[in-house]
């Protein structure tokens, strides 16, 4: 299905389907082979480059660390606080999901969304390594999240957003599963030069 | 949709001296974080 891409009333097009596969080929191989080169940085070194307390990561296990492919830090502008339910849009191999359930504690809880089988299968791994009951890992869209109305106190997302053709999807699907209230934290790239029509359209520029 | 009180962080070089840095380059591409509430 050919879909707008950005907002809807932007002209440009991209074929949802055949970038949803590239996105799931690339982070397929992130979740497998986090260590090969890609055109982003992965792991501690990226979760260094981005800010991130890393106190809070060293308390992960390396297998929740090192499949780590986000831009920026949504923990930055606001702490989780004990006892708050999180959703996580996109949330790969786990990475912002652990450092989120390690935040809210016993009493909260963190639902991860993926649509990347690989991850989703790294990601239940690892919180069975660690032991981390308070985190699930469910299989979804972000225009499309398994996450009931008004559930989450907060939303988080790291890089994913921009990923999407739908943004404008997604941002509804994120207003639809916070409660009044609720606080939407993530990070996402955003460029200062405009990107012309013939680049939008090239799926390798999406995912490379 | 209509979230309120939206703050904007500072800018992470997300791509230098990856592979990806010359596109990031050409687009001036960063990373930011974002915060918005839901009235």
């Amino acid at each position: 299905m050919t879909q707008t891409a950005g907002s809807h009333t932007e002209m440009l097009v991209i074929d949802r389907e055949a970038l949803r596969i590239e996105v799931q080929k690339k982070y397929a191989a992130v979740a497998v082979a986090p260590n090969d080169d890609y055109h982003f940085h992965t792991g501690r070194f990226a979760a260094e480059r981005c800010r991130y307390d890393m106190d809070a990561v060293d308390a992960l296990t390396e297998h929740a660390i090192e499949s780590f492919a986000g831009v920026g830090n949504p923990f930055d502008l606001r702490d989780l606080e004990p006892g708050e339910k999180v959703v996580d849009l996109g949330s790969g191999a786990g990475f912002d999901s652990f450092l989120a359930a390690n935040a809210v504690g016993s009493e909260g809880a963190v639902v991860g969304i993926d649509m990347t089988d690989e991850m989703l299968d790294k990601s239940r791994a690892t919180a069975s390594e660690m032991g981390a009951t308070n985190v699930e890992f469910r299989r979804g869209f972000l225009e499309d999240v398994p996450v009931e109305d008004g559930w989450a106190d907060v939303v988080i997302s790291n890089g994913v957003i921009n990923l999407c053709p739908e943004k404008a999807e997604a941002f509804r699907e994120a207003w639809r599963v916070l409660r009044s209230g609720g606080i939407l934290q993530f990070a996402d790239i955003a460029n200062g030069n405009p990107v012309p029509e013939e680049a939008v359209q090239d799926i390798d520029l999406w995912t490379g | 949709m209509g979230f309120v009180d939206v703050r904007i962080g500072e800018p992470v070089d997300t791509f230098g001296g990856a592979t990806g840095e010359a596109n990031a380059r050409t687009f001036d591409v960063s990373g930011y974080s974002f915060l918005a509430v839901k009235p």
